[in-house]
């Protein structure tokens, strides 16, 4: 990977961040005016004006614009009204722990989808391979709140073996880390099965077999490396996904991540963490896609990154 | 080869799986401990902002204290933080405060801490919640006559003064002036220990507390948004006490109903044809079920209402009717205001807000239902909060739909000048009704003490209800708490905005 290359993709995120940002300073203040929510509905209206003038509400949008467009150049995105603290702060508490949640749930939905569908394709029309597509379906299909739902009820309060919800040690990641492994590891399953079957079917694979290599070695060293490209292209894909937060998963364990942050934010006309998470994830997002080009280049050296 | 079989494999799995869980899991409450799960985390912990209930369940006689206390039975004026109170005259109350107190930072209590606070709370410039609401309207200045008494003088006559002072949280004189706290510190029971954003805030009994020690010495407050979730909680020992239980989910022996202190009620728009005819306003009224609503999409100890407040709060009155459920006279109302030329077939729009209370949409979805039936052309349209706020809160476009709103109005005050003036005069910012005959009627009983005041209100009360017609009176609302069983908690009328912590032990 060449400089030139980072630098080109740097400059045009960066166009893509202005933009971004831009439509999101405009859109989140036509969803309604913060003061209503934050007074009591007693509020009189001087002490309603007194508020929009404090938070330079009263101020004509692009003058707010512009204020607020320096501010962002020194990554100050201004105080969130709900924390009463700097929404940079709120959101830098929140990302590390979606992250990490993303990141787990992410990298077992890829290695279980590779044996899964590894499997699966070996045997294509056997009874395993019906059922793996069976299961596959379903993961990818199932609503991330009913699963979650049913987790705490199975799991917590049937044999309570595991927490409801919350944030701490191992135990309080297992039902989140699971809800968010489902969709994910049946789109892949089902994306690995059939680029499996097509190498296993390729003339490579067939002229391994003919020189007498080892099944174990032709499934997952000659054809799975064939295979793994689009698997890995849409692990891209869903991880950038992943990056704005399982928001429906965080919400329903008060997992304290940047999705429920996002959700709370939009519902509490928060517009600085609204700004602040955005462009927060705007940025994993670029260094993921990143982070995929170089994977890609990694396992196909054909793929030139230029 | 050694074989296992399925069942055994499972048994060792799960004992496993048990043994790692019952490390990694908290471990079930010691006597002294409790865990709190409430819907939201509160917006700020400074001793000015309890007027937001969120706040104030956690603040309020737990962290900080005020002067006096409202009964829940009543609403009657009870000690606090002032043994005794009197008005003087007119403009000028009396407080006799407690001696032996302490804040929990060390300072003593007294008549400078009454002042500094009284003042904080008024500061235009800190936009306190309770000087926004409670305080609003009436200059409250304080005079320190030694360090046990303190005098409050006002402005107009302010014949409730006491009721008021209840909303007023004391921090220490020093609480930032500039600025608000996350930090409060007060003179209660629990001193804040910790505020984890976004995960939970953690109190501690305060061993110099002038007032018996609490049974419980760690208290634990967090916070999750699903109803299935808290109330999962309690039944796998996290959390003893959980409030706002979804009927659904609130089914368990376990799950207790309370008052709290919320009407639920449609506001009607009656500046805008034809809800400006008082027959169609009747026959909105009359058109509604509410019999078939209770038990089915509103919780079963919902009651049915006649008036915004319920009967402890003063001014309360007994004698208003319950609307009958008449269709057929909903529909004769119809005809004839039709025949006299008012558009009654002009659509209506029903603007309800989602989740005001649990099954908020199911619950208009039946009353849009039972309209039609009347004959009305009634839209529904459910809002997210701040839009739903814009129709609320005055000013409005001239040129608007004829509307009725979902709305409902507490009152946790036991007075029922904290409903009325905002609500239902011309100058009130949520009013949709400009009548002075009732402005007359709200100012004076704001005025008047004692027995007057009583009937100036009940008088108020039954001319919204019976002459004016301005709402559709739905319920007085419940709430469900799932209480651990081996917690000692009843949860009263102030639950929403007041966790007794003190009062909580276990069996």
């Amino acid at each position: 990977m060449t400089l030139m290359y980072f630098l080109r993709r740097a400059a045009f995120a960066a166009l893509a961040l202005v933009a971004l940002m831009t439509s999101a300073f405009f859109l989140v203040r036509l969803t309604g005016d913060p003061v209503d929510l934050y007074l009591p509905v007693d509020a009189s209206d001087a002490a309603r004006e007194a508020m929009r003038v404090r938070l330079g509400l009263d101020r004509p949008l692009l003058a707010q614009f512009v204020d607020w467009a320096g501010d962002l150049l020194r990554l100050d995105f201004g105080m969130s009204l709900w924390h009463n603290r700097p929404a940079r702060d709120v959101v830098l508490e929140a990302l590390p722990n979606t992250l990490a949640l993303g990141a787990i749930a992410l990298t077992l939905a890829f290695l279980m989808a590779i044996v899964f569908g590894s499997i699966a394709a070996v045997q294509a029309g056997g009874w395993i391979d019906r059922g793996v597509n069976v299961l596959s379906q379903a993961a990818a299909s199932v609503p991330d709140f009913w699963l979650g739902l049913m987790g705490v009820l199975l799991f917590a309060v049937t044999f309570r073996i595991l927490p409801t919800s919350g944030f701490g040690g191992p135990s309080y990641w297992v039902l989140p880390v699971a809800c968010l492994f489902a969709r994910p590891f049946g789109t892949l399953v089902q994306i690995v099965r059939g680029s499996m079957i097509e190498a296993l079917n390729a003339s490579f694979v067939r002229t391994a077999r003919a020189k007498g290599a080892q099944s174990g070695r032709v499934v997952f060293i000659h054809a799975l490396r064939n295979a793994l490209l689009p698997a890995v292209t849409v692990t891209g894909d869903l991880a950038a996904q992943f990056a704005g937060g399982g928001g429906v998963v965080e919400v329903v364990f008060g997992f304290p991540g940047i999705g429920k942050l996002l959700i709370d934010g939009i519902l509490k006309r928060d517009f600085a963490i609204v700004q602040a998470s955005i462009f927060a994830v705007a940025v994993v997002i670029f260094v993921i896609n990143i982070l995929v080009d170089m994977l890609y280049a990694a396992i196909d050296p054909r793929v030139r990154v230029e | 080869m050694k074989r296992i079989s399925l069942g055994k494999a499972a048994r060792t799995s799960l004992a496993a799986f048990t043994l790692a869980a019952s490390v990694a899991l908290p471990a079930y409450a010691d006597a002294d401990k409790l865990t709190v799960v409430v819907t939201d985390e509160p917006k700020s912990l400074d001793p000015c902002d309890t007027d937001l209930s969120g706040n104030s369940r956690i603040l309020r006689n737990n962290v900080t204290e005020s002067l006096v206390n409202l009964s829940p039975a009543d609403g009657s004026v009870t000690a606090g933080l002032a043994t005794s109170w009197r008005q003087i005259d007119d403009l000028t109350w009396e407080f006799k405060l407690r001696g032996g107190v302490r804040f929990h930072d060390g300072k003593p209590f007294d008549a400078n801490a009454v002042a500094a606070a009284l003042k904080r709370a008024q500061d235009p410039a800190l936009a306190c919640e309770v000087g926004l609401a409670t305080l609003k309207g009436v200059k409250f200045t304080p005079e320190v006559v030694d360090r046990k008494t303190v005098l409050i003088r006002t402005d107009i006559v302010e014949p409730i003064l006491p009721n008021k002072m209840a909303a007023l949280d004391i921090g220490s004189p020093d609480t930032p002036a500039n600025g608000k706290t996350r930090t409060p510190i007060g003179t209660g029971p629990y001193r804040l220990d910790a505020w984890a954003p976004g995960q939970s805030i953690k109190l501690t009994a305060f061993d110099e507390y002038w007032g018996d020690r609490p049974p419980i010495k760690d208290a634990t407050i967090i916070w999750r948004t699903e109803s299935a979730v808290r109330a999962a909680m309690v039944e796998t020992g996290e959390a003893q006490i959980a409030y706002e239980i979804a009927p659904q989910d609130g089914t368990s022996k376990n799950d207790h109903a309370f008052p709290n202190a919320e009407t639920a009620l449609l506001r009607i728009d009656q500046e805008v044809a034809p809800l400006n005819d008082k027959r169609v306003r009747e026959a909105l009224n009359l058109a509604i079920d509410r019999d078939g609503l209770i038990g089915t999409i509103f919780h079963p100890q919902a009651q049915k209402a006649m008036q915004v407040v319920l009967p402890s709060v003063l001014g309360y009155n007994p004698d208003i009717p319950v609307w009958p459920y008449s269709p057929e006279k909903a529909r004769a109302l119809l005809d004839t205001a039709r025949a006299d030329g008012v558009p009654v077939d002009k659509e209506i729009v029903l603007y309800g807000r989602i989740g005001i209370y649990p099954n908020s949409s199911e619950s208009l979805e039946a009353i849009q239902a039972m309209l039609t039936d009347a004959g009305f052309n009634v839209r529904l349209e459910m809002l997210e909060t701040s839009p739903w706020l814009k129709k609320l809160l005055k000013p409005w476009d001239k040129d608007r739909q004829p509307s009725i709103l979902q709305t409902q109005i507490d009152n946790t005050e036991g007075d029922a000048v904290f409903t009325l003036p905002n609500r239902f005069t011309s100058d009130g910012n949520t009013s949709s009704i400009a009548d002075p005959n009732l402005d007359r009627l709200i100012a004076d009983a704001s005025k008047a003490t004692g027995e007057e005041r009583k009937r100036l209100f009940q008088e108020a009360f039954k001319y919204i209800a019976v002459d004016a017609v301005n709402i559709v009176p739905l319920f007085h609302m419940v709430t469900i708490a799932r209480v651990a069983s081996d917690v000692n908690y009843t949860p009263d009328v102030q639950a929403g905005n007041e966790i007794k912590l003190k009062s909580i032990f276990y069996r």
